[in-house]
């Protein structure tokens, strides 16, 4: 399953989004990854490397995919994140 | 041997004595051996034993970063775990061991890889670099077994060296052993920087390759004030170092030497300020620089965050007032995330008060709302406001109404306000020709003595081809001061004074003499300018600023002083 998301946090993917990003990524079982959402290419969201090697930034968009039984919550909780103006604590 | 004095950007206003000790995380590692000696079972089981430790250190010094410095600074090392258990790393350096290297090795050749393609990145991307070298150094040094420099146990006294000074390294040190830290990278919102105010440790950083030239053991003075690393220093330069270093520190308030009371504030800028402030003495803060809470970040902060930080200040002192001044904003200090105009003159364009009540007004109001609510706090009685940069009583007004209008505002929501002590800067020739104005409607003035000398001498900070001209001890400032203080004669108005002619103390018994009532400053000064005010005399003061007044020129006024001391 898939979802096109907006980046809202001022810091884009990086800083303390891209740590809870990553960290809750992690706490899903299901396989979840993400790109930029005008390009095909797709990158493990459990990797802080990789998430913030994909530099985006803020009000960019990007893909999110995510396979498993609890695919659908977690695209929800990454949602959420990517959705929230300023990370909290 | 002669002294040898290297240059940089000064970050803590403080004076250490030491020896250096060079820290350097990456050298290189010995060659590996031979990829058929490497037991690559054992190998995999000492990265995962150092990976299990590494994680501990982070966890334990993310604990006292948030301590110490604070939240902020402390999520740094949330993504240190991360990048430390990521699967690309973690997969490399596996890789790495099977295909014939040793632990060490292998998390030196993974890292630097990812290290080198977020350098190629540039931006952002650089810091996500140098927390990634954090990482492998960590790694390599807990699999190295602590062979290199132990940040935490050096001989007392050292002063510590190195290229740059990481998050991790700098919560290792240990600040009853180290004199100081001197960097060949960074600038004065540098990790480091921050770390060094916060512990109140002399520092300087940026003073480039030529600190490389510095040898292991050399004796040193460290100059945190002027940015000066003096190496090989002479006697006498110790010992003035040494003597700015051992002040008697008064926690009391002071009086001279005829019983009148002179409030002793500190300057701070951040809450990391306000440690030194308490530990130098100060009765309290008189300049919250609050721009500062402002800059280097990527979005304002927002009105919780602000009422804690006033709230943390009035704490800190057992009584004491805390004088916060709302946003200076402009020109010179640009913030990111507003658009500041491009200005030909930003010293003389809108800036300060001009900015509150114009195009920041938003930022204003979030900033009194967190205000008003700090002075409902526990200690706010304590918390006094200024505006700052105010030159017209319109714009006196308009500040005033904004607070009175605001604090409507929360009275009708229901939220637990207070309007402060209210105040202005006098920093403008403008506020000191028409202070006798502004005195009424006020409970005090804070005389910005660095931007007042700038304006009444039109003569630019900073700048050297006229600094002769924007000292302090020109006549024509000199008597703006008094014409301030003058203005406030028979007013219900007390008088302050921040800036770097507060802590001079060559001039404390002259400011005395003008009729300050409080001297604010940065608090290295505090002990030193705390013991002229009790040496000295209110008549013998006052009669030596009237001597003072009639001075026709700097030299005169200079000659004056000298012969008082």
């Amino acid at each position: 399953m898939e979802r096109t998301v907006t980046v809202v946090p001022e810091d884009g993917l990086h800083a303390r989004p891209a740590s809870q990003f990553v960290e809750t990524a992690n706490s899903f079982d299901a396989d979840i990854q993400l790109g930029r959402a005008d390009e095909d290419d797709l990158v493990p969201a459990a990797s802080m490397l990789a998430v913030t090697g994909l530099g985006v930034g803020h009000d960019e968009s990007v893909r999110l995919a995510a396979e498993g039984d609890d695919a659908e919550a977690a695209l929800d909780a990454l949602e959420d994140i990517l959705s929230t103006p300023e990370a909290k604590q | 041997m002669t002294e040898r004095t290297l240059s940089g950007i000064g970050v803590t206003p403080l004076s250490g004595v030491g020896t250096v000790v060079w820290y350097r995380p990456d050298a290189d590692l010995p060659e590996p051996p031979a990829a058929e000696d490497v037991d690559a079972e054992a190998e995999l089981a000492r990265f995962e034993d150092a990976r299990a430790a590494a994680e501990d250190e982070l966890e334990a010094e993310r604990e006292r970063t948030a301590e110490r410095v604070g939240e902020e600074e402390a999520a740094v090392f949330d993504a240190h775990v991360q990048f430390l258990n990521d699967p690309q790393i973690t997969d490399g350096v596996t890789d790495a061991i099977e295909g014939g290297l040793p632990a060490e090795h292998a998390v030196q050749e993974t890292f630097s890889e990812f290290v080198e393609q977020f350098e190629n990145m540039g931006g952002r991307m650089g810091e996500r670099a140098d927390d990634l070298r954090d990482v492998r150094d960590r790694l390599v040094r807990v699999l190295s077994d602590g062979e290199r420099v132990d940040l935490s146990s050096l001989p007392e006294g050292s002063v510590v060296v190195a290229e740059r000074l990481t998050p991790s390294d700098t919560a290792q040190l240990d600040p009853e052993r180290v004199a100081g830290f001197v960097t060949v990278t960074g600038g004065r919102t540098s990790h480091a920087a921050i770390f060094a105010r916060s512990l109140a440790l002399p520092a300087i950083v940026g003073v480039g390759e030529e600190l490389q030239s510095v040898e292991d053991g050399a004796e040193v003075v460290v100059d945190g004030e002027s940015g000066d690393f003096v190496v090989d220093p002479s006697d006498e330069r110790k010992e003035a170092a040494a003597a700015a270093a051992d002040v008697d520190i008064r926690h009391e308030s002071v009086e001279t030497a005829d019983g009148v009371e002179i409030e002793i504030a500190a300057n701070i800028g951040t809450l990391a300020d306000l440690g030194p402030a308490v530990d130098r003495g100060a009765d309290g803060v008189g300049l919250f620089r609050t721009e500062f809470l402002f800059l280097d970040r990527e979005s304002p902060p927002d009105e919780d965050e602000q009422y804690e930080a006033y709230v943390e200040a009035l704490e800190s002192f057992d009584g004491g007032r805390v004088v916060v001044r709302t946003l200076d904003i402009g020109g010179d200090k640009p913030v990111p995330y507003l658009d500041l105009p491009d200005e030909e003159n930003p010293f003389l364009g809108e800036r300060g008060i001009r900015r509150s009540l114009g195009p920041d007004a938003d930022l204003f109001e979030t900033q009194v709302r967190a205000l008003l609510r700090a002075a409902a706090s526990a200690d706010g009685a304590n918390l006094s406001v200024m505006l700052p940069l105010v030159s017209t009583v319109e714009e006196l007004r308009a500040g005033r109404e904004r607070f009175e209008s605001i604090a409507a505002d929360l009275d009708a929501e229901g939220v637990e306000n207070e309007l402060p002590e209210f105040g202005i800067m006098v920093e403008t020739p403008a506020a000191a020709f028409m202070a006798d104005q502004f005195a009424p409607h006020v409970d005090f003035f804070s005389i910005g003595t660095n931007d007042l000398a700038q304006y009444v001498m039109a003569a630019e900070r900073g700048n050297e081809r006229v600094s002769d001209l924007g000292d302090y001890r020109q006549p024509a400032v000199l008597r703006a001061i008094d014409a301030t203080v003058s203005a406030t004669e028979g007013e219900d108005c007390w008088v302050g004074m921040c800036g770097e002619m507060a802590g001079d103390p060559d001039l404390t018994e002259l400011l005395v003499g003008l009729g300050l009532d409080e001297l604010s400053m940065s608090a290295v000064t505090v002990p030193q300018v705390k013991a002229a005010v009790a040496e000295t005399d209110t008549a013998d003061a006052r009669e030596l600023a009237e001597r003072v007044l009639q001075a026709d020129t700097k030299a005169e006024v200079a000659e004056i002083l000298t012969l008082d001391q």
